[in-house]
């Protein structure tokens, strides 16, 4: 279906916590649109407010003011079950911390939104077992999240995000918790995420991963700075940066 | 003695910092020792009143009753029983050999002086509206030397009176100067009076071995006016003896079983009279046992709430050298101090609330007088304290103190059980009950007690149900339903018990389900992220608490219908209706759902994002 | 490793060298003598993709450099249906350097005081905020990121050359770490 318009649309965003002299100002003012198919990277200092700004447009917290639209739908007035249908349907969301519940198997932890769904156990086991074979799990979707290593524990939280196929994916510092070997792994899934055509909205203190974005915003203290368009450039160049000379 | 204040000072800071479970924990076991403790101390609490009537009314030691009837000719049974069953309909024809053995009676060897035999009809009372069945007993206007009733209130029997059985006037609200109906004849009431030759209301009938129709009442009129009464009916008679030995009056009674009459001691109707405040006592006595056993689940529930706390102390205080007695004591103090805090309260509370039970009954004089704590009573209450703190907490205890240093401090939270079939299960299902599956099957010993609270909850009050149904079955055609003094007693004490339980079990089912719902909250969570609406969520947790209950509720049916028969002793057991029954289960799911929801809505209040940052540290 | 922002994209260009590549060649003829196509061959599997920006002369050049300086011997070989090739070998000489390459702990220099002078003259001389010029730098460095981050996963997993694709990737990542500690501090100097 033809969209006109930007799938994700903010305007005027706010968060606040407190009140008076202890007011706190997490998020200010956030005018931002996404479009299909576009990832948009966001990165900042600690405690600059990204992370609660992931949270608001992911349906998670209820922005303190602005409007917010998703796939053509006002999101911030919704009530708290709307948007959970919102977040089942239409929104993917991926943890820094993965936030797998532990007692539950690989397989069990991604057929846990088709459940939630209301779909029947076979077609929530078989959507599970083809998004494991996607992110490369098969052979450990009978395993515990205690058995996997961090890498596989986010492939396998992408996957369960991806289970209802969201027009768009969130994804609060997918990185954060990894080492650098499993966050090769994540980068790579992402990239074909990517390459597929998913919006994906990705906070991130990692420069790699902000590198492969289609724009990369800069936020501080509540605010973006600055945002950049990020041309895939050619790898002609690389040459140099290996120690090549002219 | 350093040991000691060091242990104390643990516990004491432990309990401060969780005052709400100390209560809960106190509250729990204090209504287990507050019933016991009401029911040892109602003991014995008849006999003063009963010497105090006797002295006064110049009591009897054996009485005599001879019982005649007409009877339709089919029925016909054998040899009157001295027991204390009333039968409608049994009882002979009159016959001169009974007649003759009953007067000669009066003669007996060993008796020193009688009174009577004084005529009996059995009449049909009405006053206020109401039927009942009463016996008229024929009197003189002269002081008997046997068995002359005090009269409390008004005057003694004369031509167109009558006087009440003070225990009978009460319960059916009679005063004196009203009218009353006997056999369709007005009569005035004189007066009330007490006697020590009956027993009060509703028992009169043991003085006669068997009457008409069950717990008659007592009235005294002329003799003029009770043969009136009996009209063409056979007259019974009542014959007080006073022994030489009133010691041998059991035993003059049980030479004479043979007689086809019936005889009972003073001990016996002092018996029947106690019995009042008897089943009282075993009402409330057996209410504590059941409380004891819910105490027992709840403090199961509440120690295993702080059992992840308890391991990380476990482990700091083994890391600075504590051995495991050590540490186990200090588990083990705080819960039994507060259990011995419990007790001390319910022997209290026992204490002062037993002055408002201890009233022998209107038929007898005077109050019992300030019921005394014995030695024992003490005892049998702490032991039982303690006893219930003990079993639901030495087990954790010991185990926590057995937990190796590092586990315990890196706080080896007991992870939850995964049952692959219950999850299997679940998948098949709705959203909420897969989640109300999925949170049971997690802490199986949490689901066990729930299942066992309302397991309790449910055999008490389908007991009150069957007591109530046997009570009403008592009915007799013709006669109103009037509550009788035992009767109204058992409710009482029925409905004290049935109370405090069910407080107690609804406590338990919301500390249940606040601690699922903490428990699991970083999965509920996990969940509303997903997309979970919060009625889900809501609908889940109670589906949590409802999967256990059903077993509950099938148990606790039949066990409190097989309470009743057992406590019965052999009478017919009159189970509820069917209907009854499904309101019992409906209204406990109903109740427990309602309760449920109340941690639940306030749990969906926070946003997603909020809680799942709390869990990452 | 001179900066890259200023340099203008030639497009397909294939006239880098490599510095190092004289030891590289002496060592790879350390084992066995070779022909100059197969030491080639073994240069661009250990590049990867970055061996096509490398001038395809390179390699002859510096094997010719290195036969004049005594470190490698050549032979002609006769083919018959084909133009002759050379065979080339390590000479004694040649064996000593590597052994000596070998050796050699020193690392290549980075060059981050060039960068610090610019912004430092920038401010100094009024003629622009440094804080732009952090900006472009990193604008430009996060696409070169970019591109290296791609490369490297275009690589198959196990692939010699990715292990090189990492390490330009690391390093630039570096570097904009410290162009971040660059933005925040001369963005608070300009705060003041």
């Amino acid at each position: 279906m033809e969209r006109v318009g930007s799938l994700l649309r903010a305007r005027g965003l706010c968060r606040e916590y407190g009140t008076g002299a202890a007011l706190v100002s997490a998020v200010k003012n956030i005018d931002l649109d996404v479009n299909a198919g576009e990832t948009v990277a966001v990165m900042g200092p600690s405690g600059c407010g990204k992370s609660t700004l992931l949270h608001l447009l992911g349906g998670l917290e209820r922005p303190s003011r602005g409007e917010l639209q998703l796939a053509g739908r006002r999101m911030d007035g919704l009530s708290e079950k709307a948007l959970a249908r919102l977040r089942l349907s239409t929104i993917g969301f991926v943890f820094q911390a993965f936030h797998l519940v532990e007692e539950l198997t690989a397989a069990e932890n991604v057929e846990l939104p088709a459940l939630l769904a209301g779909r029947s156990m076979r077609a929530a086991r078989a959507r599970a077992a083809a998004l494991l074979e996607e992110v490369g799990l098969s052979d450990r979707a009978g395993h515990l999240p205690s058995a996997l290593s961090g890498g596989q524990r986010q492939r396998v939280a992408i996957a369960r995000a991806l289970s209802s196929e969201p027009e768009i994916v969130f994804a609060d510092e997918p990185t954060g918790n990894l080492d650098s070997a499993s966050t090769l792994d994540v980068l790579r899934l992402l990239e074909r995420l990517r390459v597929a055509g998913q919006t994906l909205v990705i906070v991130t203190h990692d420069e790699r991963i902000a590198a492969t974005a289609d724009r990369l915003i800069s936020m501080r203290d509540g605010s973006f700075i600055e945002e950049m368009r990020l041309a895939h450039g050619s790898s002609t160049r690389l040459g140099e940066l290996a120690g090549f000379e002219r | 003695m350093g040991k000691v204040f060091l242990v104390s000072r643990l516990a004491l800071a432990d309990v401060r910092r969780h005052p709400l479970e100390a209560g809960l924990l106190l509250l729990a076991i204090t209504a287990a020792t507050a019933t016991l403790a009401l029911g040892l101390v109602l003991h014995g609490v008849t006999t003063s009143p009963y010497q105090r009537t006797r002295a006064a009314t110049a009591g009897p030691d054996v009485v005599a009753g001879l019982v005649n009837l007409k009877l339709p000719p089919k029925v016909r049974k054998g040899p009157l029983r001295s027991g204390h069953e009333t039968i409608f309909g049994t009882g002979e024809q009159p016959s001169k050999a009974r007649t003759a053995s009953f007067d000669a009676l009066a003669h007996a060897p060993g008796v020193l002086a009688h009174s009577g035999p004084y005529p009996v009809a059995w009449a049909t009372l009405g006053v206020h509206g109401i039927t009942a069945g009463v016996a008229a007993e024929g009197r003189d206007r002269a002081t008997a030397n046997v068995d002359q009733p005090l009269v409390t209130k008004g005057s003694w029997v004369g031509s167109g009176d009558a006087v009440v059985e003070q225990g009978y006037a009460n319960a059916l609200g009679i005063h004196v100067g009203e009218t009353i109906t006997l056999n369709g004849h007005s009569f005035t009431v004189s007066g009330l009076a007490v006697t020590a030759a009956v027993p009060e209301y509703p028992d009169a009938e043991s003085a006669f071995g068997v009457a008409p129709f069950p717990h008659p009442g007592l009235v005294w009129v002329t003799r003029a006016a009770a043969q009136n009464l009996a009209g063409t009916h056979p007259l019974s008679y009542l014959l007080n003896l006073r022994l030489r030995d009133p010691v041998k009056a059991t035993a003059f009674v049980d030479a004479r079983t043979n007689l086809p009459l019936s005889l009972v001691s003073a001990q016996t109707i002092l018996q029947k009279d106690a019995k009042l405040v008897e089943v009282e006592q075993t009402a409330l006595t057996i209410g504590s046992w059941l409380l004891g056993l819910l105490a027992i689940a709840s403090v199961a529930v509440l120690v295993g709430g702080r059992m992840t706390e308890q391991a990380r102390r476990v482990g700091l205080l083994k890391a600075v050298g504590a051995t495991p007695a050590l540490v186990a004591s200090v588990l083990l103090l705080e819960d039994l101090g507060l259990a011995l805090l419990a007790a001390t309260a319910g022997l209290l509370i026992g204490w002062i609330a037993a002055p408002l039970l201890t009233t022998p009954g209107a038929g007898l004089l005077g109050s019992a007088g300030a019921p005394s704590l014995t030695i024992a009573t003490i005892g049998l209450v702490t032991g039982v304290a303690l006893a219930v703190a003990l079993f639901a907490t030495l087990a954790p205890a010991l185990r926590a103190s057995r937990l190796s240093t590092v586990r315990a401090l890196a706080n080896a939270a007991r992870t939850p059980r995964r049952r692959v079939a219950l999850i299997a299960l679940s998948t098949r299902l709705p959203v909420p009950l897969l989640l109300g599956i999925r949170l049971a099957a997690r802490r199986p010993r949490r689901a066990l007690l729930g299942a066992l609270s309302i397991a309790i909850t449910v055999t008490t009050i389908v007991a009150v149900v069957t007591v109530r149904a046997h009570q009403a079955s008592q009915k007799i055609a013709g006669f109103s339903a009037i509550d009788n003094p035992r009767t109204d007693r058992i409710n009482h004490a029925l409905l004290v018990v049935s109370v405090v339980l069910i407080v107690l079990a609804a406590i338990n089912a919301l500390f249940i389900t606040w601690s699922t719902a903490i428990d699991a909250r970083h999965q509920l969570a996990i969940a509303r992220a997903l997309g979970a609406t919060p009625a889900q969520i809501g609908a889940g947790l109670t589906a949590a608490q409802l999967i256990p209950a059903l077993p509950g509720i099938i148990l606790g049916i039949p066990a409190g219908i097989i309470l009743v028969a057992a406590l019965s002793h052999g009478d017919k057991t009159v189970v509820p209706g069917t209907w009854s029954l499904i309101a019992v289960s409906a209204g406990t799911l109903l109740v427990v759902s309602a309760l449920t929801t109340i941690p639940a809505r306030i749990g969906a209040r926070r946003p997603v994002a909020e809680i799942l940052q709390a869990e990452l540290t | 490793m001179s900066t890259v922002s200023q340099l203008p994209d030639r497009g397909w260009s294939r006239s880098y060298e490599l510095g190092v590549v004289q030891e590289v060649l002496l060592a790879l003829l350390a084992k066995e003598a070779s022909y100059g196509y197969q030491l080639r061959a073994r240069l661009q599997l250990a590049l990867g993709p970055l061996a096509d920006s490398l001038n395809p002369g390179h390699v002859y050049v510096t094997l010719g450099r290195l036969e004049k300086t005594g470190l490698v011997n050549s032979e002609h070989i006769e083919q018959s249906d084909r133009a002759d090739r050379k065979v080339y070998a390590l000479t004694g000489a040649g064996h000593d350097r590597v052994k000596e390459w070998l050796d050699d702990t020193s690392w290549p220099k980075p060059a981050p005081a060039q960068f610090h002078l610019k912004l430092v003259a920038a401010a100094v001389a009024g003629l622009a905020d440094p804080v732009r010029l952090v900006d472009a730098q990193r604008h430009a460095l996060l696409e070169a990121l970019g591109a290296a981050q791609h490369a490297a996963l275009a690589e198959a997993d196990g692939a010699v050359a990715s292990l090189l694709l990492e390490g330009v990737v690391l390093r630039l990542q570096a570097d904009l770490r410290w162009l971040e500690a660059c933005a925040r501090f001369w963005s608070s100097k300009g705060d003041r």
